[in-house]
């Protein structure tokens, strides 16, 4: 097993199994844990039956049978399992820590998503990176193979598209799950929300952000520079523009936490200096079934 | 200090607008990859002040600048001032023998002279003043740039003959292309000719002088033979305070038998002082050298004429003059043979060769060609002793120093009153002087000289009652000395006394040495010649023959430089000393300018320095730059900087080391720094010795003072004896017991054994003071059956730098130190015997001489270290020779 996926089932070990409130599972066909209160394929007993004529012989329950002098046959409940769609930015720009930072985000981002992963994965659901190409991974080898698939996912393309998940086709009524550092402008995330949820999908938005992109910790004349190189700016005193940068970045947060908002997803930011089981803990309870959905 | 380009200083000027310039431009903005950039993109400050570059960068910064500006202006420390006259410089050196004492320092005064006119700009051209090896009279180079002739400077070389004026002065005179002079002086007239020379200084332009206060040209004249000592004179420039020198006496391979110090009085023009060596010694004395001078003058080279006379013995009655202890020439040979050269024969074949004294027993000198030719070999400065003798008295010839009376006297015998005369004490002008009178020495018979005013003072000695018996006249440059007893034991006891030896040896001292050969004699070729330094060369090929007959006339030159000429068996030196003038101070050349050679600093071009300085500050600039930029981690910064200023750490020297960790021998310090120094250099090459030969390892020798340091880690103490060292003190005496008494062995050493009295004087007397608290056991003569002669090496004698002395070791076996001699006693110098000195070479020559007795030296010293080690391990060996007879029963 990987370290990455070993690292984040670990972070997730506190955490019971998570089962993702399934909404509209009725068109999911996949087989899982949330029961549908009537017969189908599933694990869990559901009722005996008379045999009838048609069932084949291998269905009857030979030890209820012997009880009576009739034939019962045991039906079990149709179980079907949520799926989950995983996305973490593993573009240039995660790639980066400040100074005196362990972490660089997108490490962080990909430890959360794994420890998501381990966490759906025991409960029985099944997860999918928003990657051209993937599949649908279930049971405790899924979380290696994910691991995998996410080490080995096509960088992000630069330019415009940086920092957007990528347009896949995924199935619908699935949930999403966005993790990165949300730095591309509100309109291109405005529009990747609505597409996404035109599919239909609901999920989580989550920001991980490095300290220094919180604080601006710098001083005196620097020269900032992009990732890429391609945009760059002189401040001559960073200490003049602290104060209107937090208001950029505030700016920027509450614009996405509104369009999560309308299109019913939730939104939550962790910086790298926290510790990653508070956003754990966001995601899980962003996630799991609460009494209001019920 | 000046500046070479003094004009580049205006760029100071510039320095307040590098500094406006700087404070206004703002510091180069650090670099920060920063992924949000998007939301600073347009970002404005509220209140834009623009950082500013540190004050104390800045201060770098101008300084850096400043010392870059500085440098490129050239700055020179302790440059000379500028030389005075136009047009180009003639650099006139005296390159004779007086300059050689301190060539380097006038090198470098010449090369100070040729980076000023190099300054200027100037042309200059190189006169030295004596003539060259090829015999070429001296003249003036062309003019060149200072850079080309630096070349021509830096192959000049210090002749071994004197500057020659004359032809100086008409190479001045020559020159003819005006502009101003540098003489290199060496501040002697050298001769004939310095009015001249001085004018035609002047006549070429403003001169400068270069006079060399300190070291003035020292000459080492030829020594003159006394009769015991060699009078050593050296000439030299009066000064207005005393000096002190000293003059090595020097075998052939150089080493060093005597040291001779020597004062020259306040004001006084030369110093003397005579060397008193053994004669063993003198005859194996090779030259003179000035102690620390390095040049022609300050060697004075000794060929033949200065070791073994060759004296001839012509006895009356040939027939039986060998017979022992009764013939005529039997006690002269035996008087003369260890010293001297004797040859015997008729009179023709003895004046044949060259002859230094001829000894006639008895003979009676024919008148005719026989007596003309001997007068003429005297007056040519032929010593000629004469013996009375019965046909002396019967027919007395002219050749004689006082007119004899007819017959003989006879004292005492049968038919006489008179009693047979002993000897008067030796008047103070006699060369016999101070040689003790034997009171047993008794005068039978002599011949009587005539009364006569001059008969006092042609006495060398008299009898008891007056009578002169030993007389003496000068003729021409030789002598006559007559003794007027026989010279066998007929007419009286001297021959058979010590002090005949005596007189025989003062008398050949005395005597001119070799007569000049007959001319017609094959020409004497170089064998080997000085160099101006003083050093024997091969001689250089311009160096011709020289007539035999015309050594002592010959005056060096190139043709013939000083050194020594002929065949192997007959070499003569010619020195430089004997013909050039001596030393007379030149006096100031009138205008000149005066400089000193020495005692200035030599010019530094600094420069260089400071603009690396400059260039080192501009790095730690960029250093901090970097690391205001945010580019250079501090970890890296400290790494780099430490780099750069790591100094090498040399580890200590543990010089003090513990006595213990390794075997060593010691010696005890005399305070005598000289004698210390022969202990030390001996006792590390017989330490060297012992480690090359045998399993015992050895560290460095220690010196020890008894009573101070902790004697019981050394196995054997070597305590060298001088007549003047103080008495060793009551606890030193008491730690010497104790070290004895526990088993250590103490090497007393007298030094003087085998030389008489001569080389370590009163050594014995302070042995015995010194030895008054010592707890010496009764001592007995080393032989070869004591152990000590076998514990490595089988011995029979234990020689040092001398030999035949008696080495005395303990009488009884003391069983309580394995029968171990707490101390040996001899007198063999075996400290100067295994010195080695830092070249690795035998400082001390070996007296009788010869490696073989170096060898048993080393010999002895191995097995002194075994016996010290081992004990009686050996002890055995002296019974082998028992036990094998006992096996072969």
């Amino acid at each position: 097993m990987s370290l990455a996926a070993r690292r984040a089932e670990a972070l997730g070990a506190h955490l019971p199994p998570l089962l993702v409130a399934a909404e509209r599972v009725a068109s999911t066909v996949a087989q899982g844990v949330h029961g549908r209160r009537r017969v189908g394929q599933g694990d869990s007993f559901w009722q005996f039956r008379p045999f009838l004529q048609g069932d084949t012989i291998s269905r009857i329950d030979w030890r209820v049978s012997a009880r009576s002098d009739r034939t019962y046959v045991r039906e079990t409940e149709w179980e079907a399992a949520q799926t989950v769609c995983l996305w973490r930015d593993g573009g240039a720009s995660m790639r980066w820590r400040s100074r005196g930072q362990p972490v660089e985000k997108a490490d962080r981002a990909g430890l959360l998503m794994l420890a998501l992963a381990a966490l759906l994965l025991r409960g029985g659901e099944r997860v999918r990176l928003i990657a051209p190409g993937s599949r649908p991974l279930h049971g405790r080898a899924g979380l290696e193979r994910l691991a995998d698939a996410m080490e080995r996912a096509p960088e992000q393309p630069g330019g415009e598209d940086a920092g957007l998940p990528p347009e896949v086709k995924l199935p619908p009524h699935a949930r999403a799950v966005l993790i990165g550092d949300l730095l591309a402008p509100l309109d291109r995330w405005q529009a990747a929300i609505a597409r996404l949820a035109a599919v239909p999908l609901t999920g989580v938005l989550l920001q991980v952000l490095d300290p220094a992109e919180v604080t601006l910790p710098y001083e005196g004349r620097v020269r900032f520079q992009g990732i890429t190189g391609a945009q760059s700016t002189l401040i001559p005193r960073v200490e003049g523009v602290r104060e209107q940068y937090a208001q950029r970045l505030a700016a920027q947060q509450r614009g996405l936490a509104a369009i999560c908002a309308a299109a019913g997803w939730s939104f939550a930011v962790h910086r790298t200096d926290h510790p990653p089981e508070a956003a754990l803990l966001a995601l899980y309870t962003a996630l799991a079934p609460t009494a209001r959905r019920r | 200090m000046i500046f070479a380009a003094p004009w580049v200083l205006l760029a100071l000027a510039a320095l307040p607008l590098l500094w406006w310039l700087l404070r206004v431009t703002p510091p180069a903005p650090r670099r920060e990859v920063f992924p949000a950039v998007r939301l600073l993109l347009g970002l404005k400050a509220v209140a834009e002040t623009p950082a500013r570059t540190p004050w104390w960068l800045l201060a770098l910064r101008m300084l850096a600048a400043g010392l870059i500006i500085l440098g490129l202006a050239r700055p020179v420390l302790d440059a000379g001032d500028r030389l005075a006259g136009q047009g180009p410089l003639l650099l006139v050196v005296d390159d004779g023998w007086a300059s050689a004492a301190d060539w380097p320092r006038r090198m470098a005064a010449a090369d100070a002279v040729l980076d000023r006119a190099d300054r200027a700009g100037r042309k200059v051209a190189l006169l030295a003043t004596a003539p060259a090896d090829t015999d070429a009279a001296p003249t003036a180079t062309v003019a060149m740039p200072a850079g080309e002739l630096r070349a021509r400077l830096a192959a000049l070389r210090p002749k071994p003959w004197p500057v020659d004026r004359p032809a100086a002065a008409r190479a001045l005179r020559a020159w003819g292309q005006g502009g101003s002079v540098a003489y290199l002086a060496d501040g002697l007239t050298d001769g004939e000719g310095w009015e001249d020379f001085a004018s035609a200084l002047g006549g070429i332009g403003p001169v400068t002088e270069l006079r060399d206060p300190i070291a003035p040209a020292r000459l080492l004249l030829p020594p003159q033979a006394g009769t015991e000592a060699i009078g050593v004179r050296v000439a030299a420039v009066p000064r207005p305070r005393p000096t002190e020198l000293a003059v090595l006496a020097q075998t052939g391979d150089g080493r060093t038998l005597a040291r001779l110090p020597l004062t020259i009085a306040a004001g006084a023009a030369s110093g003397e002082a005579s060397l008193k060596v053994p004669l063993e010694i003198r005859n194996r004395l090779a030259g003179l050298t000035l102690e620390g001078v390095a040049s022609a003058g300050a060697v004075v080279l000794l060929d033949e004429r200065w070791r073994r006379r060759p004296v001839g013995i012509l006895a009356g009655d040939a027939t039986g003059a060998d017979t022992p202890l009764l013939g005529q020439a039997f006690y002269l040979r035996r008087a003369l043979s260890p010293y001297t050269e004797v040859r015997e024969g008729a009179l023709d074949t003895l004046l044949g060769r060259d002859l230094s004294v001829l000894v006639l027993a008895d003979h009676v000198v024919a008148d005719g060609p026989e007596r003309e030719r001997l007068a003429a070999w005297v007056e040519k400065g032929g010593l000629l002793v004469r013996f009375a003798g019965p046909q002396t008295a019967a027919h007395p010839d002219s050749l004689l120093p006082v007119r004899l009376l007819a017959g003989d006297r006879q004292l005492g015998g049968a038919l006489s009153w008179s009693k047979p005369a002993g000897l008067a004490p030796f008047p103070p002008g006699s060369p016999f002087a101070g040689l003790a009178v034997p009171a047993d020495v008794r005068v039978t018979r002599q011949v009587l000289a005539e009364p006569d005013a001059r008969l006092a003072e042609d006495s060398w000695a008299r009898l008891a009652d007056g009578t002169p018996l030993v007389t003496a006249a000068a003729r021409g440059a030789g002598r006559i000395v007559l003794f007027h007893v026989t010279a066998n034991a007929d007419w009286s006891d001297l021959p058979l006394s010590g002090l005949f030896v005596e007189m025989l040896r003062r008398l050949v001292a005395l005597s001119a040495g070799v007569a000049s050969p007959a001319p017609g004699a094959a020409p004497l070729a170089p064998a080997s010649t000085l160099d101006g330094f003083g050093q024997m060369v091969a001689p250089p090929s311009t160096a011709a023959a020289l007539p035999a007959n015309a050594v002592a006339t010959t005056p060096v030159s190139p043709r013939h430089p000083p050194g020594l000429y002929g065949p192997e068996n007959g070499r003569r030196a010619l020195n430089l000393s004997a013909h050039v003038p001596l030393p007379a101070a030149a006096p100031a050349l009138p205008g000149a300018r005066v400089e000193p050679i020495a005692g200035r600093a030599p010019e530094r071009a600094i420069g260089p320095w400071l603009i690396a300085l400059a260039l080192a500050l501009l790095a730690f600039d960029l250093l901090i730059s970097l690391r205001l930029r945010g580019l250079l981690r501090p970890a890296v910064a400290a790494l780099l900087l430490a780099a750069a200023l790591a100094a090498p750490v040399q580890a200590q020297d543990a010089s003090e080391q513990n006595p213990a960790l390794i075997t060593r021998l010691a010696y005890i310090v005399t305070g005598d720094a000289q004698l210390d120094g022969i202990s030390r250099m001996g006792l590390a090459g017989l330490s060297d010795y012992v480690n090359a030969r045998t399993a015992a390892t050895l560290g460095a020798p220690a010196p020890v003072e008894p009573g101070h340091d902790d004697l019981s880690f050394y196995p054997l103490i070597y305590w060298p004896i001088s007549a003047d060292a103080a008495a060793p003190s009551g606890q030193a005496i008491s730690a010497l017991n104790d070290y004895m008494s526990h088993g250590g062995i103490i090497l007393i050493d007298t030094r003087g054994g085998g030389s008489g009295e001569g080389m370590a004087p009163g050594a014995a007397v302070a042995l015995e003071q010194f030895g008054k608290g010592l707890a010496v056991p009764p001592l007995a003569p080393l032989t070869s059956a004591h152990v000590l002669a076998r514990a490595f090496y089988l011995l029979q004698d234990f020689p040092g730098r001398y030999d035949g002395d008696t080495v005395w070791v303990q009488r009884d076996q003391d069983r309580s130190n394995d029968s171990v001699s707490p101390v040996i006693v001899g007198s063999h110098d075996w400290a100067a015997a295994w010195a080695v000195d830092a070249q690795g070479r035998n400082p001390y020559a070996t007296l009788p001489g010869g490696a073989r007795q170096r060898t048993l030296a080393y010999r002895f010293g191995v097995n002194l270290v075994m016996y010290a080690l081992t004990g009686n391990y050996k002890g055995d060996q002296v019974h082998v020779p028992s036990l094998l007879e006992r096996l072969g029963q």
